[in-house]
């Protein structure tokens, strides 16, 4: 195991994660906001996350080749359930009598869903990003098969010549990366909530 | 497609058939055993609570890493992807059993015993039927990650649909790449409408709750 | 029927049953009452042995339970929680049968008796039966948590603050119930509550505790009559007849704000003053302060002619009654003596007060409804 495969596996993980958020938060926004989308959203989401990694990774492939493109789609896939849910989760869980307030004070839809609703939803989302980084640090093991590299790499080597400290060494990486990218996100999630709402404290 | 069946069908039958038979096999060994676990867990929650984040933190070890090291230990036979497999198939099950029975209402406990149940009575007929909405999808998560984690089982030559998969990548041959990973998807899909169905039969409706 | 023996119970030091001893007898309703944290609860698990005492013996139809199967002893005694705690992944009737069937019951007897127990209290079968407990309003779910209890018609039902999560108008409905039902089935039931009212109205015996003894264990009515501490009278508060604001003295009855002016007081300013306060009677005093009589209006109109002070017209002979007297005194002076009010005078004979109907009725309607605070 190099340190390259490390920065190689955390790149991939981090610039799937990016785009995890910058699809998955609008898509929960979208099946929220529009109910009849709602069940098609979760539910197709749902799927991808169903479908074996590999498999997911292997039909990917077909369309753009082996790579790191591959790998990123496939990461960004397979983790859009938990920010996809657990944003629509955590809109629909603003009080009904709060949100008739809102709407009683003659806020208009979009500015509503800003100020009221997306505020108490952010932990939800924030939760939901937190499984995805997670489950992304451990499907990336799979890119070393569809020429994407990162620590799946080593890990595999290893057990075609029988070297298991390496195995375990990696296997540790990975757990602290895991660990590690966790830790960072909470907080970065406590950050933002002395910074907005200094009062709670 | 017709050609494409022609010349893959039986193949992919056969991977279908080792893949689903390392699955079924795994998952029911790790369900029989996590289930015991767990029950004997919620009676010591003060092990449970050195064991579950321990769990938890080995959940965070791919499956790659089990096969690997068991393929190591045992070699190329099939008890090495099964129990690899099982293994990693317990964490969720085990967790959810655990939890499942201890979150239900110290209320129902207490009105378990004094109905005059014994223990194992208000285990069998009050905390696991309460506990089964977690405990079943416990058992989904694993079924899923075990469909997921068995295509490695072709990467120490041990079959299954990873065969057709990895053998595609190998050769550059798309056909023969989706040959192996569109069964594996619908297998998962299965593995979990399944599931659903396990569910709605034996989970009363009052139970039964979606979040969304 | 139940038959506590100087049982003891701590937890990690702390005594929270304190030797208590009491005898329930059979088909009563007994309800235990006091503070929160006073040790009901804990006394009621003992029964059924969910929990179990460190000192004294605990009898049932004369038999220790100690050395009974806990099991069979937790099937022979029905248990009501406040939670409700039906199975919420039983139906109606499988929750009813929950004993039975833990008794062994034939499935067609268990039918049966969900079928007796419904009709008890007025829940169709046909209607209720298969349907869960979250398909139940909150009255109605309790009313099978005690269904529940009463299947296996055991002798004895233990009742932990059944009704606390109810509304108002539910638990009244339902105290009326378990009532007739004990009745009915001639069941010994004890209750716990912290509901004055409830106790008072469902209750054969009251038992109320505080600090895990007992204070006091009595009928509601004796219980209101003599309530054994100032706590008991709190927690009846305006219901007991004997609380602090009970009138037993004449000065509770009286009100004490009175003109009096001394007796060499002016004709003609004691009438300006009579008509300027809306009174028909002033009371007069010697020069030292101490009471020396009344004089009235008419008398003044009829013969106050050619007198300058009051002196002449006064009246010596006008009823009077000392403020330590027992209140009935005056109330039999006022009555008796046809007049509209009764003179109280402290022992140095300087005045206190008057006692008029008025006074004596509120100060009636302040201790049976409270004064309005
Ligand atoms: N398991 C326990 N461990 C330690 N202390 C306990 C335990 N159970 C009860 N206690 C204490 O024993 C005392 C009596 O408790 P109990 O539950 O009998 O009160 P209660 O009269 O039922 O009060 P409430 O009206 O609030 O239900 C309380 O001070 C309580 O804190
Ligand atoms: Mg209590």
């Amino acid at each position: 195991m190099s340190w390259s495969m490390v920065m190689e596996h955390l790149f991939m993980v981090l610039l799937a994660v990016l785009f995890t958020i910058a699809l998955g938060v609008p898509l929960g926004v979208c099946a929220y906001c529009f109910k009849p989308l709602r069940r098609v959203v979760l539910w197709s989401v749902e799927i991808l996350q169903t479908i074996p990694a590999m498999a997911l990774l292997g039909i990917i492939m077909v369309f753009l080749g082996a790579g790191k493109a591959t790998v990123v789609i496939g990461l960004l896939l397979y983790a859009l359930m938990p920010v996809v849910q657990n944003t629509c989760l955590g809109l629909t869980e603003v009080d009904p009598g709060v949100r008739e307030v809102a709407r009683g004070m003659g806020m208009m839809r979009f500015y509503r869903l800003l100020h009221v609703e997306m505020p108490i939803a952010i932990p939800y989302i924030f939760t939901g990003i937190r499984i995805a980084v997670v489950i992304s640090v451990g499907v990336a093991v799979f890119a070393t098969f569809v020429g994407g590299g990162g620590i799946g790499r080593a890990i595999y080597q290893a057990i075609r010549v029988h070297d298991v400290p390496t195995i375990i060494s990696s296997t540790f990486t990975l757990m602290l990366m895991a660990i590690g990218l966790d830790t960072v996100m909470a907080l970065a999630e406590k950050r933002l909530y002395s910074r907005f709402s200094p009062a709670e404290k | 497609m017709t050609d494409f069946l022609e010349i893959y069908g039986r193949q992919i039958a056969q991977a279908a058939g080792t893949h689903l038979y390392y699955v079924l096999l795994s998952v029911a060994i790790a369900f029989a055993v996590s289930l015991t676990l767990g029950i004997l867990l919620s009676r010591a929650p003060r092990w449970a609570n050195i064991i579950l984040p321990l769990l938890s933190l080995f959940q965070t070890v791919p499956g790659i890493v089990f096969i690997g090291l068991l393929f190591l230990a045992i070699g190329i036979v099939p008890a090495t992807i099964i129990i690899a497999l099982a293994i990693y198939a317990i964490f969720p099950i085990l967790k959810n059993t655990y939890v499942g029975i201890i979150e239900v209402d110290e209320s129902y406990r207490e009105a378990a015993k004094g109905c005059g149940m014994s223990a194992l009575q208000a285990l069998i007929r009050v905390e696991l039927p309460l506990a089964l909405p977690a405990i079943i999808s416990g058992l989904r998560m694993s079924l899923v990650y075990t469909v997921s984690w068995a295509v490695l089982a072709a990467m120490i030559g041990l079959g299954g649909l990873g065969d057709l998969i990895f053998a595609g990548i190998s050769s550059n041959n798309n056909a023969l790449i989706l040959a192996g990973a569109l069964p594996a998807a619908l297998m998962a899909i299965l593995c979990s409408l399944g599931i659903d169905l396990l569910r709605g039969i034996l989970i009363p409706r009052p139970l039964r709750r979606d979040v969304l | 029927m139940i038959r506590f023996e100087h049982v003891s119970k701590s937890y990690g030091g702390t005594l929270v049953l304190d030797d208590l001893s009491f005898e329930i007898a059979p088909g009563q309703l007994a309800v235990l009452i006091g503070p929160s944290g006073c040790g009901k609860t804990t006394t009621l698990k003992t029964i059924n042995r969910l929990i179990e005492t460190d000192k004294g013996d605990i009898y049932v139809n004369g038999r220790s339970i100690a050395r009974l199967n806990k099991v069979e002893l937790r099937c022979s005694i029905g248990y009501v929680i406040q939670q409700i705690g039906l199975f919420p992944h039983m139906t109606v009737e499988q929750n009813i049968c929950v004993v039975p069937k833990l008794l062994k019951y034939s499935k067609e007897r268990c039918q049966k008796i969900t079928h007796e127990m419904l009709e008890l209290v007025k829940m169709p079968y046909e209607e209720y039966a298969h349907k869960y407990p979250n398909q139940l309003s909150g009255g109605q779910q309790q009313r099978i948590g005690v269904l529940r209890a009463l299947a296996a018609s055991p002798p004895i039902v233990l009742m932990d603050e059944p009704f606390g999560a109810l509304d108002p108008m539910t638990r009244l409905v339902l105290q009326e119930e378990v009532r007739r039902l004990q009745q009915k089935l001639n069941k010994t039931i004890v209750f716990v509550t912290h509901d004055m009212d409830e106790a008072l109205t469902m209750a054969d015996t009251v038992i109320f505790m505080e600090k895990g003894r007992i204070v006091q264990m009595a009928s509601p009515d004796e219980m209101l009559r003599n309530p054994a501490s100032d706590l008991i009278c709190s927690f009846m508060g305006k219901r007991s007849l004997n609380n602090q604001h009970l009138p037993q003295t004449v000065a509770d009855i009286m009100r004490d704000k009175v003109v009096t002016v001394t007796k060499d007081h002016g004709v003609r300013a004691s009438v300006e003053l009579m008509s300027r306060k809306n009174i028909d009677t002033l009371i007069l005093t010697n020069a030292d302060g101490s009471y020396a009589g009344v004089v009235s209006v008419d008398r003044i109109k009829r013969s106050g002619k050619g007198y300058k002070t009051v002196e002449p017209l006064m009246n010596r002979g006008y009823p009077f009654s000392y403020e330590d007297e027992d209140g009935q005194v005056a109330f039999d002076k006022l009555i008796d003596g046809g007049v509209n009010y009764v003179v109280v005078l402290r022992r140095d004979r300087t005045v206190a007060g008057i006692v008029t109907k008025t006074s004596m009725a509120r100060s009636m309607a302040e201790a049976v409804w409270g004064n309005g605070e």
